[in-house]
Formats: C-alpha cells, sequence, structure tokens
C-alpha cells in the first residue's frame, strides 16, 4: 500500500513541480516587463500597468483562477480549455499572471533602491541604457532581491496546490484521492513530506546564491 | 582654438534659476578650478557638460566644433548624446565605482563595451592607468575593500580610461576623511600635463591655488570672478569672491 500511494503522490507532485517550474519560466522575465511598464515616464501605460498590478495582487488567486478557467466558457458559451492538457494550460495562464505581478512589485523595490549614481557612472562612460541596465545594475538588483524572491517563490511551491479547485491532479488531489477511494487520510498528510523536501532544497539554493553573492556590498 | 568654450549656459529646475548664463574658455592642457559656496551651481554646470542635465540656453563648443546649442529645436538622439559625452569625463563626489566589479574590471569595463581595441590592448592600458593612481597591488580587489580615497583614485582611472578631451572633477575629496584627500589631491596634481584640461570643482582653496591656471568663483549661478590664481585669490576685486575667500581660509 505504501509503495502505491508513494508512486501515486509522485506522479501528483511531477505536476506540481511542473506547475512550479513553467511559473517561473513565464512570470520572472514577464514580472520584469510589468516593473519597467510601472516605472514608464508614459503615465498611461505606468497607470493601467499599475491597476492591473493592483487588481491581481488584490485579489486571491483562487478566484483568479476560476475565473480563467470557466470565464471565457461563460462569456463565449464554448469552453477554451477544453483540450487534454487545457485545465494545467489554464492553471499556468493564471499563475504566471499573478506571480508576475507580485515579481513585478520586487523588481521595482529593488531596481529603485540602486543608486541614481550607478546609472551615472554608466551614462559619462559613454554606455547605452542596455549596457547600463545589464552590465551594472541587474546583479545588483538580482543580490538585493534574492530574500523577498526566496520567500515569494518558496509561497509559489504551496500556492500550487490550489489548481486542485480546477480539478488538476498535482499532489493535494493524489492524497486526497484516497480518502474516497481507500478510506486513507494518511496519504493525504503525508504530502507535506514532499512540499517540505522541496522547499528545503530551494532554501539551500537560494542560500548558496546569497553566499556567491557576498562578495560585493552595494 | 580653445578646447572648450561654453557661453551663456542657463538651467533652471523649475521656477528656480541655477545657471544665469556662464561663459569661459579653456586651452587644452589648462586646469581650471571652480570654487564658490554650496549651492552655487557647480555641480549642475559640470553635470550640463556630461549631459547628464541639459541647459535650456546657451552653446557647449569642443575643438571649436558646437556638440550643445540650447536654442537647437532638434533634440538630440540617444547615439548623438552619447558620443557628446564622450568628450568628457566625470569623476563623481560619491565616486560611484561598480560593486560588483573587480579594480581592474570597473577600469576595463567602459572601453571593453565601446570596443576601444582589443582585450588585450584595454588591459595593458588599464592596467597602466591603474599603476598610475598607485593602485597596481589592488587589481583583484573589489570596491567594498578599498579605503574611500583609494576608491576615488579607481575612480580616477576609470574615468581616464575612456581618454576624454576635458576631465571633470566634483569636489573629488569632500566625502573623504582629512586623511585621506592628500593622496587623492596628489593624483590629480600628477595628471597636469600639456594634453590633459581639466576641472576640478573643489572647497580645497590650497590646492586650487597651486595646481591651477585659472579658477572661477561661482555665487548663485553667475561667474562673479575668474582669472588666473594669482588675480582670484589675491586680488578678488568683487567683495563677494572676498567674503568667500575669507571664510574658505578662515580654518578655526
Ligand atoms: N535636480 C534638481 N532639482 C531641483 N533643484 C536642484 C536640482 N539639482 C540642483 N538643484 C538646486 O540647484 C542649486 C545648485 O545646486 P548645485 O549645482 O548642486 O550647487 P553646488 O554644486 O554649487 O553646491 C541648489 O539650490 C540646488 O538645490
Ligand atoms: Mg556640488
Amino acid at each position: 500500500m505504501f509503495a502505491e500511494v508513494l508512486k501515486a503522490l509522485s506522479d501528483g507532485f511531477l505536476v506540481t513541480l511542473q506547475i512550479f517550474a513553467f511559473t517561473l519560466l513565464g512570470a520572472l522575465p514577464l514580472g520584469l516587463i510589468i516593473a519597467f511598464g510601472s516605472m514608464s515616464r508614459f503615465l498611461p501605460l505606468k497607470g493601467l500597468v499599475k491597476t492591473i498590478v493592483w487588481i491581481i495582487r488584490g485579489t486571491p488567486l483562487m478566484l483568479q483562477l476560476i475565473a480563467i478557467y470557466y470565464g471565457p466558457g461563460l462569456i463565449t458559451g464554448n469552453n477554451i480549455w477544453s483540450y487534454s492538457n487545457g485545465r494545467l494550460a489554464a492553471v499556468l495562464v493564471a499563475f504566471i499572471i499573478n506571480y508576475a505581478c507580485y515579481f513585478s512589485e520586487i523588481y521595482r523595490g529593488g531596481i529603485e533602491s540602486i543608486s541614481k549614481g550607478q546609472v551615472e557612472a554608466g551614462q559619462v562612460l559613454g554606455m547605452t541604457k542596455s549596457q547600463i541596465f545589464f552590465k551594472i545594475i541587474l546583479l545588483q538588483v538580482i543580490k538585493r532581491i534574492i530574500p523577498p524572491m526566496s520567500n515569494e517563490i518558496i509561497t509559489l511551491v504551496k500556492d500550487t496546490s490550489l489548481s486542485r479547485v480546477i480539478a488538476v491532479y498535482e499532489i493535494i488531489w493524489a492524497g486526497q484521492s484516497f480518502i474516497k477511494g481507500a478510506g486513507l487520510i494518511w496519504p493525504l498528510f503525508f504530502t507535506a513530506v514532499f512540499y517540505l523536501a522541496f522547499n528545503g532544497l530551494l532554501t539551500i539554493l537560494f542560500g548558496l546564491a546569497e553566499k556567491k553573492l557576498s562578495y560585493f556590498k552595494s | 582654438m580653445s578646447v572648450l568654450e561654453i557661453s551663456n549656459i542657463r538651467k533652471n529646475f523649475g521656477k528656480t534659476e541655477v545657471l544665469k548664463g556662464i561663459s569661459f574658455t579653456l586651452e587644452k592642457g589648462e586646469v581650471l578650478s571652480i570654487i564658490g559656496s554650496s549651492g552655487s551651481g557647480k555641480t549642475t554646470l559640470l553635470r550640463c557638460l556630461n549631459f547628464l542635465e541639459f541647459a535650456e540656453k546657451g552653446t557647449i563648443s569642443v575643438n571649436g566644433s558646437v556638440i550643445f546649442d540650447g536654442d537647437s529645436t532638434k533634440k538630440m538622439t540617444d547615439s548623438e548624446i552619447r558620443s557628446n559625452r564622450l568628450h568628457f569625463g566625470l569623476v563623481f563626489q560619491s565616486f560611484n565605482l561598480f560593486p560588483q566589479y573587480s579594480v581592474l574590471k570597473n577600469v576595463m569595463l567602459a572601453p571593453t563595451l565601446l570596443k576601444r581595441g582589443t582585450p588585450e590592448e584595454i588591459e595593458a592600458n588599464a592596467k597602466a592607468l591603474i599603476d598610475r593612481v598607485g593602485l597596481s597591488d589592488k587589481l583583484d580587489s573589489y570596491p567594498c575593500e578599498l579605503s574611500g580615497g583609494q576608491q576615488q583614485r579607481v575612480a580616477i582611472a576609470r574615468a581616464l580610461a575612456l581618454n576624454p578631451d576635458i576631465l571633470c572633477f566634483d569636489e573629488p575629496t569632500s566625502a573623504l576623511d582629512p586623511a585621506l584627500t592628500g593622496e587623492v589631491l596628489k593624483v590629480i596634481k600628477g595628471l597636469k600635463s600639456s594634453d590633459r584640461t581639466m576641472i576640478v570643482v573643489t572647497h580645497e582653496m590650497e590646492f586650487a591655488k597651486i595646481v591651477s591656471d585659472k579658477v572661477i568663483f561661482m555665487a548663485n549661478g553667475v561667474i562673479e570672478e575668474q582669472g588666473t590664481p594669482e588675480e582670484v585669490f589675491d586680488n578678488p576685486k568683487s567683495d563677494i569672491t572676498r567674503a568667500f575667500l575669507s571664510t574658505s581660509f578662515e580654518k578655526f
């Protein structure tokens, strides 16, 4: 029985990891674009971006998931997520948008905390805007945002469980299925082991990254 | 032909006029010191020369060609601004070294990005400049491992690496412990040569007196007095200059 539970939970956790990995892959770059939008000197763009960020950060992710999965069907009358991996796709869209908004605020804080003198030093040395950003600013921003980012990313690991509201077969769903099917409650609680192990690993990785960047102060 | 000629530079921040028509010329190899009480517009003037700010009026000419005209309706493109900036170098009061790069990399970064030679040439030139500021033993150190005076000397080497026509210093020793100002001033003094033109904003009157060919005293956004160090320091014509100098030399 234990082997069977382990197998089911592992399968579920694989989906959890997929949601986690693809969300990061999409939200990390999208967040940077949103951050630039929210710092734009073009006020209509800035206003629009800030409003979107406010809505996304101000409402529950669970509600956003439901809206993205059921919303299009309610409006157009047919479910755009009906293909085989449709539910997972809907989850990813919701998660990427949600996390990109959170990341954008972290990026923005990080970028704005870098002294203006760094940009000006690059400018008087004839560098282009993108050289200044990528060669001077970015690493300093990364160093500063590792602590808030690691918080957010560890939250993401746990938030993946929300996708069960639209019946995506992730690890919580896998654990719960043993309650009805076999009358077992412990598999559900056993999922915690997976979360703890994975978040432990992430904590170690973030610690290493922080250590690697400790050679400079900014 | 003057290496730098600026004429009637005016700059406002909102309603406050900060520069009210600044004009002067500088010949190649000359050192100009700009003195004046804080708030008189010295930093703003240097920032206008380096295109960190844009004057509303006036012209800036380098080696006889106008590179900035406040009356021109055409907006400079980013690449024009960048190439104009390269006529000038700027050493900041707060050093602004790039913290994540070693001393050598700080000096090499801009020449590398601007493709000023082969990697070997750029490195050799950077090492020679670091040697000139007396930091050959710190090539691989990071800014956080250096004293303020050492950081400022690296910043000077970094600015020299692009070989600007005119090198500007904005109070290069104001952020330093008094014990460390000497090493930086010595380096600046050592840079004086027939082909290096420099503008130094400073509160170090003794230094200005010894090093400069020309001194400008600024007050409230205008040049109150200019001339040779002897003229300005020993025989000031304006009462404002006299009042400023007497408080500046008054140490106790
Ligand atoms: N970015 C700015 N916005 C508004 N006012 C400024 C700005 N920069 C400088 N000023 C004002 O311009 C005046 C001259 O400043 P500054 O050039 O820094 O003088 P100095 O370097 O001689 O001390 C000061 O009154 C200062 O408050
Ligand atoms: Mg100043």
